[in-house]
């Protein structure tokens, strides 16, 4: 670490960030007077996005400066973050970061990348996204930071782990794996004893590479601050189960990024406040995320990145809102668990019961929990070609839940990020005649 | 022929059996408790029931074909089935089949730990295998005694040296790859201590000299299925001298350390020393090095990469294998299968296009 590129990380995030924000906004507010009010099914849009937006583009800005400046570390989305935040380590997602290239319709031209080098289509589309922004050097968000650590879990798919393996082959960087046996019933004491152990290895290894070791307090401190950033994801999703729901499950799967990426900090807990705040005035004010929510419909798995836009208006076109997805209360229900008065234990037992760790009654009773608590009219499972963890049972789940719940339910074969893999025509057509069971 | 072995062991002595999935498990554990372990790799074919669509067809055969045959009451000769945690899709099954409905008979599950060798998985791998051979005990109506579970760690120390011994000396054995396989792949569902039997009959036929006259390749992959690419091979003037099948070689050990006066300690000892398998996380630098070392014991000429389609574990590594041997000037084909009853034409014409490059090697050599 230099003091020229330490400084050159506080310079980007406190002064040059903020200067272009500023230059941002009010280039925004000459466009929108020109522009005027938009239409369509939606209700106002969140003012809370201007504020992610920023968050998250602040995170990508100030992580171009991040090596050479502050510890960095490549990290899974289900990682255990708490001691990589209490060490100082600037995070990367590369699951987010594939996510946004998903949105920006990319995987395409980097999956070819990755393909070329001999991976296959059949492997997971995020994989092949990332793996095909390393192999060309390109990126949407300017430049990503090169790790020195890569940090695996493999809570949600055994796949981060063959993924984080070509990374260290590529990146030539220590690899650390926090490993969750997979949860049947319920976890044994040599599981959670297990997982316990290799965070105690973690926080050592991870230690010595930062250059410092772990400050027991910070640790502590940093764990508070990740259970109530759960908490306060969780109230926002909870605000949908008014009705009208406040926003859609489709602005949920964009306002998770704080969640995933800057879990453990002070500015994602700041902006969950934020936007829960505004979710409570919306219900309060009867406002909804839709114009008109006439059925409220549950999701099941990864959002379709590439198709989100145009799933979210084919559905609200007819009064149709997500009020609940799986996906997103994933993040709100797990990490409540943790615990400041046991960091380390708290999180084995934490980290080892997420949703994709543990056995398909569990996740048949989640879905059954959500479907009741936010009242709704019928289910879309996502069958995702490109996690087969999140999609395998889900042709049983379909129909246990339609036949105990007695609301219709769609298996809805896409991907998460790979536009190929999406038939548009005979996927809109399935979508249409689902929505019409409901007329 | 198994549905007989599962007879003949249960009315000849009593013992029950109880199917695998693929890949790695404890079978000493298995041995020392008088069960018989058959896997169940799919079957090939197509699958034998509609359960197969209870999963997405983007999910691999052996998955579909497995709960197919499970569900369709194909397995009912088996008194349980044990899933080790091979992988994503296999541990969904497992929860998919007993949970969901499929399998009603006792269900087993072995959790593996990935990544390298360290105290933290010794320790977690000790007391899985312990709770499986606790919960086992209760199947087999014996209790596991350490000179039991010695016995039987013994036991397949030998098969392992036989099969071995086998496939380091291919070049000397007189047998075709099809048949050499079949005789390899009845270790999969014989009693144990028959099978040594055979495969020390095999190893006495072993010559001083080399007998195989074609073109020795590395094959690595997940399971020889359809056999036919064996004979594919063989026909077209090459050999398999080196395996890396994570049906075949890949669970041969090699290197275990001494047994210890701890069985338990020996079994994990043996855990560890297995071939290095993406199924577990092996690092893979660690796994280029086994292949160099087995492709370079076996005189290949070329690697044949067959992969499962939709088998991630698998198709994660193919790109290292390529640089690998490229590096290497060795010609590596890769071949993607999902269990078919036979070998498609153009399959057959890439392994005959193959082993004519890898002769015109030798000439230019």
């Amino acid at each position: 670490m230099t003091a020229l590129r330490r400084a050159q990380y506080e310079v980007a995030g406190r002064v040059a960030f903020p200067l272009l924000t500023a230059l941002d906004r009010w280039q925004h507010r000459l466009t929108r007077s020109r522009k005027g009010p938009g239409g369509g099914p939606f209700g106002p849009p969140l003012e809370s996005v201007k504020r992610l937006k920023e968050l998250m583009s602040h995170h990508y800005f100030q992580g171009r400066y991040a090596d050479g400046a502050v510890p960095v570390a490549w990290v899974t989305s289900g990682f255990p973050v708490e001691v990589l935040r209490a060490l100082g380590y600037h995070t990367v997602y590369p699951e987010n970061h594939a996510a946004l290239c998903g949105v920006q319709r990319l995987t395409p031209e980097y999956s070819d990348v990755a393909e070329a080098r001999g991976y296959s289509r059949d492997l997971c589309s995020y994989v092949r996204t990332d793996l095909g922004s390393l192999l060309s050097g390109t990126t949407p968000v300017g430049r990503l930071p090169r790790p020195q650590l890569l940090a695996c879990c493999t809570n949600i798919c055994q796949t981060v782990l063959y993924w984080y393996r070509e990374l260290a082959r590529h990146l030539d960087v220590p690899l650390v794996l926090v490993d969750t046996p997979f949860v049947h019933g319920a976890a044994s004491p040599h599981q959670l004893a297990y997982v316990k152990e290799q965070l105690e290895e973690l926080c050592l290894v991870a230690g010595r590479i930062s250059g410092a070791p772990l400050d027991a307090e910070r640790l502590v401190e940093v764990t508070r601050t990740a259970q109530e950033g759960s908490r306060l994801w969780g109230e926002c999703l909870a605000a949908s189960r008014a009705r009208p729901a406040p926003w859609t499950g489709i602005d949920g799967f964009f306002h998770i990024a704080p969640i995933v990426t800057l879990r453990g900090t002070e500015p994602c807990n700041g902006y969950y406040r934020l936007l829960r705040d505004e979710l409570n005035d919306r219900v309060a004010r009867g406002v909804g995320g839709l114009k008109q929510e006439r059925h409220r419909l549950l999701w099941d798995n990864l959002p379709v990145w590439f198709a989100v836009r145009r799933f979210s208006t084919l559905l609200a076109e007819r009064g149709f809102n997500f009020v609940s997805t799986s996906y997103t209360n994933a993040w709100a229900e797990a990490g409540v668990g943790i615990d400041p008065n046991d960091p380390i234990g708290s999180a084995a037992r934490t980290y080892t019961h997420i949703i994709l760790n543990q056995d398909l009654p569990n996740r048949l009773d989640i879905l059954r929990r959500l479907s009741r608590d936010y009242a709704v009219d019928g289910a879309i499972l996502h069958s995702d070609r490109s996690c087969k963890p999140y999609s395998i049972g889900q042709v049983d789940l379909r129909e246990r839940l339609s036949r105990e719940l007695g609301i219709p339910v769609l298996l809805l074969e896409a991907d998460h990020n790979d536009p190929r893999s999406w038939a548009a025509e005979p996927g809109e057509n399935r979508l249409a005649a689902f929505m019409e069971q409901f007329e | 022929m198994r549905s007989e072995e599962i007879r003949t062991q249960r009315e000849r002595h009593g013992r029950r059996a109880v199917a695998v999935l693929p890949i790695h498990y404890p079978k000493e554990l298995l041995t020392a408790l008088d069960l018989l372990s058959v896997e169940l790799w799919g079957p090939p074919g197509p699958p034998r029931g509609d359960d197969a669509g209870r999963v997405q067809s983007y999910v691999c055969s052996v998955v579909r074909n497995a709960l197919a045959f499970l569900a369709g009451g194909h397995a009912e000769a088996v008194d349980g089935v044990l899933f080790p945690h091979t992988c994503d899709s296999i541990q969904q099954l497992a929860t998919l089949a007993t949970d969901l409905g499929g399998w009603r008979k006792p269900a087993f599950t072995f959790l593996h730990p990935r990544g390298a060798d360290r105290p933290s998985a010794r320790r977690f791998v000790e007391a899985e295998l312990r709770r499986l051979a606790g919960t086992l005990e209760a199947l087999s109506g014996h209790l596991l005694t350490e000179e039991r579970l010695a016995a039987a760690l013994a036991l397949h120390a030998r098969i392992d040296a036989a099969r071995a011994a086998l496939l380091d000396g291919r070049s000397r054995l007189a047998l075709d790859d099809t048949r050499l396989y079949a005789l390899l792949r009845r270790g999969e569902w014989r009693w144990p201590a028959d099978h040594l039997v055979e495969l020390e009959g095999a190893l006495a036929t072993l010559s001083e000299r080399p007998v195989q006259r074609g073109a020795p390749v590395l094959v690595t992959g997940y399971v020889p299925e359809p056999a036919a690419l064996l004979a594919t091979l063989n026909e077209a003037g090459a050999f398999v001298a080196a395996d890396d099948y994570a049906a075949v070689g890949r669970r041969v050990v090699r290197a275990a350390p001494p047994p210890s006066a701890d069985p338990w300690r020996t079994l994990v000892d043996r855990y560890f020393a297995a071939p290095p398998c993406p199924t577990r996380g092996a690092d893979v630098a660690v796994r280029m090095h086994h292949l160099l070392g087995l492709a370079e014991r076996g005189g290949a000429r070329g690697v044949v990469v067959h992969v499962l389609k939709f088998c991630e574990p698998e198709l994660f590594d193919v790109p290292a294998i390529r640089e690998t041997f490229a590096a290497r000037g060795l010609p590596v084909l890769v071949l993607e299968g999902e269990l078919e009853g036979q070998l498609s034409g153009q399959a057959v014409t890439r392994l005959e296009a193959f082993a004519e490059l890898l002769q015109g090697a030798r000439g230019a050599a």
